[in-house]
């Protein structure tokens, strides 16, 4: 596994500043996040109070289609799909039968799922998307940005997209300059947002 | 007769043979535990025969520990009951002071979290007010403890010990007036202690709650109750059969200078006032029974010598 290029909690309190580095870095190992984020500089200023979570993630798979996870095989009157990785067969097999109708897909066995259809193409079927990775990772990235802030911070902003995300939280009315704030932990990380 | 706090554990094979000892020898058990093949008793027994329940004990592989905690029921204060604090941190103070024989009750706040925006409502503090002993959990930073503790800690009466994230010292500066006992580096955490320094951590909280007990204990000793708690509760599981119906792990709770007893308060008080202890005394003489904040239980203080003038 690659470690994060770029890991900073930033604190006017020094022993606050320690716990929430581990907090952070324990809460991210849990989630499995540690693996696709590449910078994370945290700020956590209890005295305003403010917290500021600002990242970059790494290249995130795009979204993935039946192609992907299985092999796509055209008869005469069906087609077979032989599946490689069972991890997306749930929401695979809810688009199948909206697509073609639950009568028409049988699936025999746990690997593998016919469709009763005739003359269809292989390729069209093989460029079906079924899942998007990236909007379920950062869904996860910033609920994990929720458990690793001080509780109570209710007034929140968040934004995520283009491999970047952004967390501004406060028990308070945010900051007219949060965005300012924002960009300038950015720059800190030498990104720009 | 001094009665003193212990553990036995032992075989389950056998162990009604203790359970009759320390009952005769005039202890009392306030818990009992059956974990598969092991029973782990937590009880009151004369100091001067700990030696004789040993040597009994020890064929049967038992072992008798003093544990300070026993007869006492702790509130675990935090902050709320959210993934912030739970499981780690919270429960795992809460478990470390229960396996020594403490009675914990996890007091989560409706309200606790944030630094402006924390607040105690009534029925919270009246609920940590029924126990013996408060461990409030504040978080890491100090400019909230500072600001939010005070909040906090209004209308508590009972003995408070601070656990934070900065160090004991820095506690003890910033909370104004001081409490009674602080831990400091035990602040918000989210994972499992397991390696001995947290484990050592864990182990200060204990000391410092017994340190704060033990300062109870002197002062409740100065004028005891009119009854022991161990001993009313005695009476009352003997007395009071539907006790053996509650489900809970002690149905009848021993405290300092009180009980609680898991019964509803409205069918079972009038009957619990009417029980005799001992010639002719009854139970609403020597303590006064209400109605506990804690669901509908009933919560027993047993008045003081000074006030009674009964000893039973």
């Amino acid at each position: 596994m690659d470690a994060i290029e770029y890991f900073e909690v930033e604190s006017p309190e020094d022993a606050g500043r320690e716990y929430y580095r581990r907090i952070a870095d324990v809460v991210l190992l849990d989630h499995n996040l540690l693996r696709v984020i590449k910078k994370l500089h945290i700020s956590i200023d209890p005295r305003i109070p403010l917290f500021i979570a600002v990242g970059v993630t790494k290249k995130i798979p795009r979204v993935i289609k039946v192609g992907d996870i299985a092999d796509v095989n055209v008869q005469e009157r069906k087609v077979t799909l032989s599946i490689g990785d069972e991890t997306y067969l749930a929401p695979l097999l809810k688009i199948l039968w909206a697509e073609y109708g639950g009568d028409k897909v049988v699936q025999p066995d746990r690997f593998t799922v016919i469709l009763n259809i005739e003359g269809a193409d292989g390729r069209q079927i093989e460029e079906i998307p079924v899942i998007d990775p990236s909007e379920a990772l950062y869904k996860d990235l910033i609920y994990a940005l929720l458990v690793i802030q001080p509780e109570g911070f209710k007034v929140r902003r968040q934004y995520y997209g283009k491999e970047k995300f952004y967390l501004v939280a406060s028990e308070n009315t945010l900051p007219e300059n949060f965005e300012e704030l924002v960009k300038e932990k950015f720059a800190l990380m030498g990104e720009t947002l | 007769m001094n009665l003193v706090p212990v553990t036995y554990k032992g075989g389950i094979y056998r162990h009604d043979e203790i359970m009759d000892l320390i009952e005769d020898l005039g202890g009392y058990i306030i818990q009992k535990h059956v974990l598969a093949q092991e029973v782990v008793l937590q009880a009151l027994v004369p100091r001067e025969d700990i030696e004789l329940i040993a040597r009994i004990g020890k064929p049967l592989t038992g072992e008798i520990t003093p544990s300070p905690l026993v007869g006492t029921e702790i509130a675990v204060v935090t902050m709320s009951l959210e993934i912030h604090h739970l499981p780690h941190a919270s429960c795992d103070v809460a478990e470390y002071v229960r396996r020594m024989g403490a009675k914990t009750n996890m007091v989560g706040l409706a309200r606790g979290f944030g630094k402006r925006i924390a607040q105690l409502n009534d029925e919270e503090r009246d609920v940590i007010n029924e126990h013996d002993l408060a461990v409030y959990l504040l978080g890491d930073f100090e400019t909230c403890i500072e600001h939010k503790f005070p909040v906090l800690r209004r209308g508590i009466h009972v003995p408070i010990i601070v656990l934070g994230g900065p160090s004991t010292e820095t506690l003890m500066r910033i909370i104004d007036p001081p409490v009674d006992g602080y831990v400091g580096n035990v602040g918000r955490f989210m994972h499992r202690t397991k390696e001995s320094e947290e484990l050592e951590m864990l182990d200060q909280v204990v000391t410092e709650i017994t340190r704060v007990l033990d300062k109870k204990r002197e002062a409740i000793a100065k004028d005891p109750p009119s009854v022991s708690p161990a001993r009313l509760m005695d009476i009352i599981s003997s007395q009071v059969d539907e006790i053996h119906e509650v489900l809970s792990p002690t149905p009848i709770t021993v405290q300092m200078t009180g009980l609680r007893v898991k019964l509803p308060y409205d069918r079972f008080a009038p009957l619990l006032k009417e029980i005799v202890i001992e010639e002719g005394i009854t139970i609403s003489e020597v303590a006064e029974i209400l109605p506990s904040r804690m669901r509908d239980y009933i919560l027993l203080r047993i008045k003081p010598f000074s006030e009674t003038n009964i000893m039973v």
